[in-house]
């Protein structure tokens, strides 16, 4: 078991955290893990607890948490958003965590390689002629095999 | 009046009246099928065909329509009625062979199989339906077709919009033919009770619930099918002294008073507002307050824990407290109901008890509150005794599992993991709300609410409003539990009796007695009135039988049976019958003494009888109510009953009251919050007080506090206080002064009081107020004592009172909370800490606001709306960790500061923390000791608290008359409840010394001295103290008893052996004489 020594970690991450759009109720947290109860995630990978994320947060341990891959695994769902007795925006706070990673520079190569998709064809999933054909029999119509409008987005 | 005979013996009837009426009231049975006594009779079923003889000839006349006359002769069981009967029941067995009345008749008279071919058939056309309908007011369904297609229904046979579901007809029905779905267009459901939350129906008329004052039935408007459709009024028809009144309308009457008592209450928040619950969907997902219902006696399964989907006995419960309460998402309930754990927990082992052992129970939970008295070891008992499952998670949702039959609920278990679990049944611990109307109530008074929604009160004043003269208890101040509400009441009463003490007795009227008759050496005359209770008794029990019987009694010179004997007429023809018949003696044979046996003590007393010479049996409770099905012997145990009262009330004697004067001073023993204001009060109210201190000044442990929860200065706000009752001349101060002996009782102490300078001086006073309060203990653990930087919660106290500049230095500071408390040596909640640590945190963040503050926790105990504060601490960036009792923090004093470790449940993982200040609430240990308690013979806790006269209904008083109690001695508490209970205290008391004397009980043990033998048995067992052993005179070493200490239980009395004790009024010679009657 390792120790956390909570005099060593960054005082100012909550307070960054809160100066954004949907970070400002994090401190009303009580810990009464209904996000985590309520979470699809994580009652299939226990890595995964907003509630322990949240309290995390709150004692100030910035490099383990953007660091981390579990921040990434939140499916934005709102179920704990929904759910939460005090009004913490949590999906909202774990788009900012993600976003204050990719700042820091942490971001999984998973993610990265998406991103990169994304700039390229925007899509993750990039489009062919054999989707098409199928889209085709399924009678539906085509759909552009690239995106050039997205590239024009990102520049 | 109209004199006939029926079968031979002469009766009366009034003109006018039918036969079967006369019959009836003279217990003569005809059977009929279409009668009620509401409606006009009919004739339509046949079945009271009775012979007539008119003195020439014989005729066959239904006896429900057939008017009675002078002389006729009416025959009610002979061979030709039986035959005619007989034949009438065959024909309707041959229509209707399935229904269960028919069959019953038929039983009766002998028919196997009818003769005559049979029809399916349940209607027989008696019209009762159709009769009660039209009697409401609404004609929904009649009579259609001719001869043999005559059947009952609505017109052109479609569901009719004009019936309004009242279910009349239904009821009135013999045979169950009348199904209202087929008839009403409307659905038609059941009035739900308001008392059984609507998990039962009630009628239109009722009696709220058992307790309700006044218990007296009421009729609900919007229901009663008079007010809806005009008619009925069938309830006027069976009141038998016609205390209804359909025209009776609302009125608006004024009252001038000089103060005003809010204690409208509470509501249970409806959980319907939060659709995750799933509450209105499925069945077996209750609230606690329908579970509660469900696991009474009186409720809608008498007790049968059932789930109400199926019928079956659930073998899981879940209980998902903070339902309502906490929570700011969806509802804004911010605030803590202060009550759901507690009842969650008591409802958790009730329905073991209920249901066996094998009943699985988890309480789901986010902090378990049980802060009360005795709660804790209730909590631990729930767990380790009776296996009751606490878990740490809120539950977001319920769901429904398909194929089970059961619900599902997520949660997070200790080791952080998401569990589905499924129980057959989920209670809603629901908080409390302010209902609407309470609210507009403050309104219209022009009175604060909080930001709950609860009424504003200030700390130091806790049942004032912002409007002098209006008071405030119970949950309308704040969400509470029954001892703080009853608290609460005494504490309002108080305030206005201090208010109003000018005008106190002007309103009184003296009432006038005459004077008691001597009836000494009179032969007993005995009265004997027996009472029908309406129907009640005399529905089974034969009263003019029991009367006439009573009559026959040795002494018994006068009898009487009455419809109500506690009505106000009866009590004057009473009164009258003692005075012209001479009674010295009466017997009433009617229901219970614990309700009636005052009034007519009083009746006795109003006609110059001593009030003893009276005797009340219960022919009702113990005989009518419980003896239904069998009349006969119910009849003879009520002759039984009255012998054995004729018996004993014959060598019944007048019995003298003592009357003791109340000694108009008072003496407060301790010189804290609670001291001074009872003090304060009970000089408000015009009493003298001496009030005790044993150290040199007031206000004890308030004098290191700082701030109340609420903001308030406490150190002001005390000097205000000891400024008020040290330039009080009512008001003796001793400072400086211990007892050092008491002696006495209720009236009548004398106290012995010595100072330290040796002085020694006997107060005597009526009453006295323990209010000796509690301290902080000394922690033994987390380095206290070995550095400086850790203190205890009135040190840091102190330090905030004086300015410490050095604490805004601090960068790090920590709070370590149930430092003593809460452990198997001392198992109570202390309380007060949880708020107090909070309220110390944000004080230091006030003082700098970069401080890092942490809060190591095991449950946050903010109950009420000091959950407001526990948010606002969070939100100013204060940390909660929680740990667990066997994993206790660990403390290290090193040079750079307190290293706290300690396991954070949540991450698995250990938390270091370096603190320059480290803050213990050490556990509150009350200070009080056991010769106080022997001085006045109260009884104290294992825990060294004193133990009040009951947890919930006398929280401020003792069992021992004229000792009261609050403030710390009885529990630990915050301020403001110690001012309430000081209150509360000195509302009791004045309740006494108000009286000015006292009566005792006639009914109390005496002492034959020759027979004594001065064995000193009863000394050692009366709890109350009342016999002693004569130290002189002739009797000397013998037994005496002080009336005035004596309650008459007679533990004496059973225990002596020499049968030297009696007790009056229960003489041996009585009793002897009531068990020879049996």
């Amino acid at each position: 078991m390792t120790t956390i020594d909570l005099n060593k970690v960054d005082p100012y991450f909550v307070r960054d955290l809160m100066n954004q759009p949907g970070g400002e109720e994090i401190e009303a947290c009580f810990s009464c893990r209904t996000c985590a109860a309520s979470c699809p995630i994580a009652a299939i990978n226990d890595r995964f607890n907003p509630t322990r994320i949240i309290r995390m947060t709150l004692y100030g341990m910035k490099k383990e948490i953007l660091s981390s891959d579990f921040i990434w695994l939140c499916s934005s769902c709102y179920a704990c958003q929904e759910r939460c007795p005090q009004g913490v925006s949590i999906t909202d706070i774990m788009t900012l965590l993600k976003n204050m990673a990719v700042k820091e520079g942490y971001t999984p190569s998973g993610i990265k390689a998406q991103m990169d998709l994304i700039k390229g064809n925007g899509r993750i999933y990039p489009l062919d002629d054999f989707d098409n054909k199928k889209r085709g029999k399924a009678g539906l119509p085509p759909l552009p095999t690239s995106c050039e409008v997205v590239k024009d987005l990102f520049s | 009046m109209v004199t006939f005979k029926i079968n031979d013996k002469e009766v009366q009837g009034e003109a006018g009246e039918f036969i079967l009426q006369v019959a009836r009231r003279y217990g003569i049975d005809i059977p009929t099928l279409c009668h009620h006594d509401a409606l006009e009779p009919a004739g339509m079923c046949r079945l009271c065909t009775v012979e007539l003889f008119d003195g020439r000839k014989t005729r066959f006349v239904t006896a429900c329509n057939y008017p009675v006359w002078e002389g006729m002769a009416v025959y009610t069981d002979t061979e030709a009625v039986h035959e005619g009967r007989k034949l009438i029941v065959e024909l309707l067995l041959a229509r209707c062979p399935e229904v269960p009345v028919i069959k019953e008749l038929a039983g009766q008279y002998g028919i196997d199989k009818p003769r005559f071919k049979g029809e399916q058939d349940d209607c027989i056309l008696c019209g009762l339906c159709v009769r009660i309908c039209e009697k409401m007011g609404n004609s929904a369904i009649a009579f259609s077709g001719r001869g043999v297609d005559m059947k009952v229904d609505t017109p052109f046979h479609v569901q009719s919009d004009v019936c309004m579901g009242c279910g009349a007809c239904a009821e009135v029905c013999p045979t169950g033919h009348i199904n209202l779905e087929d008839i009403s267009a409307q659905k038609v459901a059941p009035i739900p009770s308001e008392y059984d939350m609507g998990l039962k129906g009630r009628k239109p008329i009722y009696i709220p619930y058992a307790q309700a004052i006044p218990n007296t039935p009421a009729i609900d408007r919007d229901v009663c099918m008079h007010f809806r459709a005009g008619g009925c009024r069938v309830c006027t028809e069976f009141c038998g002294v016609r205390a209804i009144d359909h025209t009776e309308q609302d009125e608006t009457i004024e009252l001038n008073v000089g103060a005003i008592v809010l204690a409208p209450g509470f509501q249970p928040f409806d959980p319907s507002k939060n659709g995750a619950y799933a509450y209105q969907r499925y069945p077996d997902v209750v609230t606690a307050m329908e579970f509660e219902r469900l696991l009474s006696a009186s409720g809608p399964t008498q007790g049968h824990l059932i789930r109400p989907s199926n019928g079956q006995a659930p073998a899981k419960i879940a209980w998902l407290q903070c339902v309502g309460s906490r929570d700011i998402h969806s509802c804004d309930h911010g605030y803590c109901s202060s009550v759901c754990c507690m009842y969650a927990i008591k409802e958790a082992v009730i329905a073991k008890e209920h249901a066996g052992a094998d009943l699985e129970c988890a309480i789901f939970y986010m902090d378990m509150r049980t802060h009360g008295k005795d709660f804790e070891s209730y909590f631990n008992q729930a767990r380790d005794r009776h296996g009751v499952r606490f878990i740490r998670s809120r539950v977001p949702t319920i769901e429904w599992a398909e194929g089970q039959q059961a619900l599902t609920i997520p949660y997070t278990d200790a080791s952080n993991r998401v569990v589905r679990e499924t129980f057959d049944m989920v209670v809603l611990s629901v908080g409390m709300e302010t209902p609407p109307e309470a609210a507009r109530l403050a309104e219209t008074l022009g009175l604060n609410l909080t930001e709950g929604r609860f009424l504003e009160t200030p700390t130091f004043q806790p049942v004032s409003t912002s409007k002098e003269g209006i008071y405030v208890c119970g949950a309308f101040a704040g969400p509470k539990d029954i001892p703080q509400s009853v608290i609460e009441a005494s504490s309002a009463s108080a305030e206005a009796g201090a208010l109003l003490n000018d005008a106190r007795g002007t309103l009184t009227v003296a009432e006038e007695i005459p004077r008691e008759r001597d009836v000494t050496g009179e032969r007993p005359r005995i009265g004997v009135f027996v009472c029908h209770c309406g129907i009640n008794i005399s529905g089974v029990v034969d009263v003019p039988r029991v009367r006439d019987y009573a009559a026959s009694l040795p002494y018994v010179e006068y009898v009487a049976d009455n419809l109500y004997s506690c009505s106000q007429d009866t009590q004057e023809i009473v009164k009258e019958a003692i005075q012209e018949h001479r009674l010295n003696r009466v017997v009433v044979a009617a229901c219970t003494p614990k309700t009636h046996e005052p009034l007519f003590q009083d009746t006795l007393k109003e006609a110059g009888l001593n009030k003893y010479l009276f005797e009340l049996t219960n022919i009702r409770n113990q005989d009518a109510w419980v003896h239904k099905d069998h009349q006969d012997m119910a009849t003879e145990k009520a002759r039984d009953l009255v012998r054995m009262a004729v018996a004993r009330v014959a060598l019944m004697e007048p019995l003298e009251e003592y009357a003791l004067d109340i000694h108009q001073k008072s003496l407060v023993v301790g010189g804290g919050i609670a001291g001074i204001t009872a003090a304060k009060n009970l000089a408000d109210q015009g009493y003298a007080v001496c009030l005790l201190e044993r150290s040199a000044d007031l206000g004890g442990q308030a004098r290191s506090l700082f701030r109340t929860w609420k903001g308030e200065d406490i150190q002001a706000r005390l000097n205000d206080l000891i400024d008020a009752v040290t330039s009080n001349p009512l008001i003796d101060i001793r400072v400086d002064s211990r007892i050092f002996a008491a002696e006495g009782f209720v009236g009548n102490f004398k106290t012995t009081i010595v100072s330290d300078n040796g002085r020694e001086e006997t107060v005597e006073h009526g009453v006295t107020l323990i209010a000796t309060g509690a301290m902080e203990s000394e922690p033994r653990e987390y380095a206290y004592g070995d550095d400086p930087r850790v203190v205890t919660h009135t040190e840091l106290d102190q330090r905030f009172i004086a300015q410490d500049p050095s604490l805004k230095e601090i960068q790090t500071a920590a709070f370590i909370q149930c430092v003593g408390s809460r452990e198997p040596q001392r198992p109570y909640c202390s309380r007060v800490c949880c708020t107090h640590s909070i309220e110390s945190a944000l004080h230091l963040k006030e003082l700098n606001p970069d401080m890092r503050i942490f809060i190591l926790y095991r449950d946050i105990r903010t109950y009420g709306e000091r959950e407001y504060l526990y948010r606002e601490a969070r939100k100013a960036g204060i940390l909660f960790i929680p740990f667990s009792v066997d994993q206790k923090p660990h403390v290290e004093a090193t040079e750079a500061g307190l290293r706290i470790t300690v396991l954070d449940p949540l991450l698995g993982e250990e938390i270091a923390i370096t603190a320059e200040l480290l803050s213990l609430a050490s556990a509150i240990v009350p200070s009080g000791d056991e010769t106080l308690a022997r001085f006045f013979k109260v009884p104290m806790d294992g825990d060294g608290f004193f133990v009040e006269a009951h947890a919930k209904l006398g929280p401020s008083e003792f069992a021992t008359d004229g000792v009261f109690l609050c403030g710390m001695a009885h529990y630990p508490k915050p301020i403001d409840e110690s001012v309430a209970q000081a209150l509360a205290a000195a509302s009791r008391a004045v309740t006494l010394l108000s009286r000015q004397l006292i009566r005792m009980s006639g009914m109390v043990a005496h002492v034959n001295p020759a027979l004594c033998s001065g064995c000193g048995v009863c000394v050692d067992i009366c709890p109350y103290g009342a016999p002693a052993l004569l130290a002189e005179g002739p009797f000397s070493g013998r037994a005496e008893i002080n009336p005035v200490l004596c309650k008459g239980c007679g533990l004496c009395v059973s225990s002596c052996r020499s049968g030297a004790l009696n007790l009056r009024g229960f003489g041996e010679d009585q009793i002897m004489a009531m068990i020879n009657e049996i």
